[in-house]
């Protein structure tokens, strides 16, 4: 346990999450979830987020993904204070250095694929025509630059993913928070997007943050971090992480046999 | 993020659901309709006013007969002809008077060639041609030789002319009215509707001694129908009128508890009448238009409020990319100003319909003008703007985690 609180070398990190504790309340009760998060995070590195449901692995996604703030603790992200900043300020940070890859694709309806693709740049002020151009430029890169016209749901699950992943894609942000991405998606198909990933994962150092709860996904990652009731259980390399998740799996299941 | 590109999103939000942005807009295309026909209504009604003075002339009363009122049975205005050409030359005699034209009209079939037409036919004096602001596109008008001496000869309203002679010129042919001939010596340059006979430019006039020899048969050989008064000056007509009353009633030897026989009308009074129906009518346009305004704002407001309920998902995903509160209040806001104005513009050419469907009668002249537009315009965005804002700040206020959470 002690291991994971390790804080890595801090000196350029990426993310950088030290003591995050988040509560919710509801009728001044106050309802625990995270308990004293410590997650560094270099840049390039593909680091997989694994726990069941209740472990606090949503919160901690929201809280990663600046969607949500910490109750407690620190976190920076690419050297900004992210507790210090205004909604305003947070939906630029957002949108400057983090490319979010959603299990249900989220992509706008009634929207062209090159549209949607196009659309964190308008957000970042970038002119209508240049932010068309580099949307198809990064169509083109994930393959899909014949159907950049379609609407979203002319698009099988897997080409809507890849249309995410070049959204997410599209302003260059440091990080990729992915969020259970093959989860909608058949196995075949979710190999591909995982061969995506990783290819942008080893040939441009994209930095990656994949939450799954899915071994075999959680595989194509180089770090594993397994949450638990709030708090961290494994942080290291992915191998090894997932040997012990069978292993606590099958003594699991053991116990429950031996019962 | 730029204007063009929040106009597209909130065009395309519209075309989304085009049969409830149709609804939506209905209340506020009818309010935007009724303010613009309100002004349009009042322009109008000014328009028409000033274009009767300018045809009769101003500071212009009009001495009639009236039936007696000690009489037991009442007779129809005019009936009773008991204003004379005398009576016409007392008034025209009062220091307050400018001048006095005396007035025969009928109605009489006037031939040229094999071109005929029915029109009014005015008996009067070279006086009527000054005070009522008439004027002679071609030839002459009456003189006083013509009324002494009954002369033959007319001068034609403009439409007249034109019905009779196309394009050529009647000054010197003969006419007939009533199958008695008569010279044409003038023709008249005005045009437009008068209190007293219809369109000036139908209107055929002829010495009033000529009239009464071959046209109009009269009770006595010097009686009138009616007699056209202008006053010196606007501040001395209401002087005048009363002047005309203790003539008049002085002449006919009226008694002090008998009623008058004849009446005076003032244009005047009429034009103020008018104004009051223009202003009456304006206030109950400008009410509807009011009401519609806000009922119709209300309809946007709950649209727009069930629009950002649908849309939460839309909003996190917008958010999570990088949309700023601003952005999405913007994009709310700008999609019910947008709404707005475009039913404003569809607003003001539905008005535009109904001023020239009302405007081709001929009866009434209404025009939608650029300051009516310019009102719509701003009325339809402060609607836009008013009741879009407090969606719109909903929408902005909303917490992405939340949205992403929304089915």
């Amino acid at each position: 346990m002690m291991d994971s609180m390790i804080v890595h070398s801090a000196a350029g990190a990426l993310v950088e999450i030290t003591d995050v504790r988040k509560s919710y309340f509801s009728n001044r009760v106050e309802t625990p979830v995270l308990h004293g998060i410590n997650v560094t995070m270099q840049r390039g590195d593909f680091v997989a987020v694994m726990g069941q449901s209740g472990s606090g692995k949503s919160t901690l996604m929201n809280i990663l993904g600046c969607l949500d703030t910490p109750t407690s603790g620190a976190y920076r992200l690419a050297g900004v204070d992210v507790g210090a900043q205004s909604r305003a300020e947070l939906a630029t940070l957002r949108n400057r250095t983090i490319g979010f890859v959603f299990q249900s694709f989220n992509l706008l309806k009634r929207m062209s694929v090159l549209d949607n693709v196009a659309l964190p740049l308008i957000y970042a002020g970038v002119s209508r025509s240049a932010s068309r151009s580099r949307a198809q430029t990064q169509l083109d890169k994930v393959g899909l630059g014949e159907l950049a016209s379609r609407q979203p749901n002319q698009l099988s699950g897997g080409q809507q993913q890849r249309v995410a992943i070049a959204r997410a894609l599209v302003v260059d942000p440091p990080l990729i928070l992915a969020d259970e991405p093959t989860g909608n998606l058949d196995t075949r198909t979710s190999n591909d997007i995982m061969a995506l990933l990783n290819e942008l994962n080893r040939e441009r150092g994209q930095s990656i943050i994949l939450v799954t709860h899915e071994p075999d996904i959680a595989a194509h990652a180089k770090r594993l971090v397994r949450l638990k009731d709030g708090l961290v259980l494994y942080d290291g390399p992915a191998a090894e992480g997932l040997r012990q998740l069978r292993t606590d799996d099958n003594t699991a299941s053991a116990s429950e046999v031996s019962q | 993020m730029k204007l063009i590109h929040v106009l597209s999103e909130a065009l395309r939000a519209m075309l989304a659901n085009p049969l409830r942005t149709m609804l939506t807009m209905l209340g506020i295309i009818i309010g935007i309709a009724s303010v613009v026909l309100m002004l349009a209504v009042g322009d109008g009604i000014k328009l028409f006013i000033d274009k009767q003075l300018s045809v009769l002339g101003s500071n212009l009363v009009i001495v009639q007969a009236d039936s007696r009122k000690a009489v037991g049975a009442r007779l129809r205005t005019g009936t009773v002809q008991t204003i004379t050409l005398d009576d016409a030359e007392a008034i025209n005699r009062l220091p307050s008077v400018k001048g006095a034209a005396p007035m025969l009209t009928t109605y009489s079939q006037i031939s040229y060639g094999n071109d005929n037409t029915n029109t009014q036919v005015q008996g009067t004096t070279p006086i009527s041609f000054a005070i009522r602001n008439l004027r002679l596109a071609k030839g002459i008008g009456l003189s006083e030789v013509d009324i002494a001496s009954a002369s033959r000869v007319a001068v034609l309203g403009k439409k007249v002319a034109e019905q009779l002679f196309y394009k050529n010129d009647p000054i010197g042919q003969t006419i007939r009215i009533d199958n008695q001939s008569f010279q044409v010596i003038g023709v008249l340059d005005n045009e437009g509707q008068s209190f007293d006979s219809g369109d000036i430019g139908e209107v055929v006039m002829v010495p009033i001694s000529t009239a009464r020899v071959t046209l109009i048969r009269t009770a006595t050989p010097r009686t009138v129908q009616y007699v056209v008064v202008q006053s010196k000056t606007t501040e001395g007509l209401n002087d005048m009128v009363a002047d005309i009353y203790d003539l008049m009633r002085d002449r006919h030897r009226i008694r002090a508890e008998e009623p008058d026989d004849f009446r005076v009308v003032n244009f005047g009074e009429f034009a103020k009448t008018g104004e009051a129906i223009a202003t009456g009518l304006s206030i109950a346009l400008g009410f509807v238009g009011a009401v519609s305004l806000v009922v119709g704002g209300i309809g946007i407001m709950n649209i727009m409020l069930v629009s950002v309920t649908e849309r939460t998902r839309e909003i996190g995903i917008r958010m999570a990319i990088g949309a700023r509160p601003s952005d999405v209040l913007w994009q709310f806001l700008i999609e019910a100003v947008a709404i707005c104005l475009v039913s404003g513009i569809i607003g003001v050419a539905l008005s535009a319909g109904v001023a020239s469907a009302v405007s081709s009668t001929g009866k009434f002249e209404m025009a939608i003008g650029a300051k009516a537009v310019g009102i719509a315009v701003v009325f339809s965005c402060i609607v836009g703007i008013f009741f879009g804002f407090y969606p719109a700040r909903r929408a902005s206020k909303l917490q992405p985690v939340e949205c992403l959470r929304y089915e």
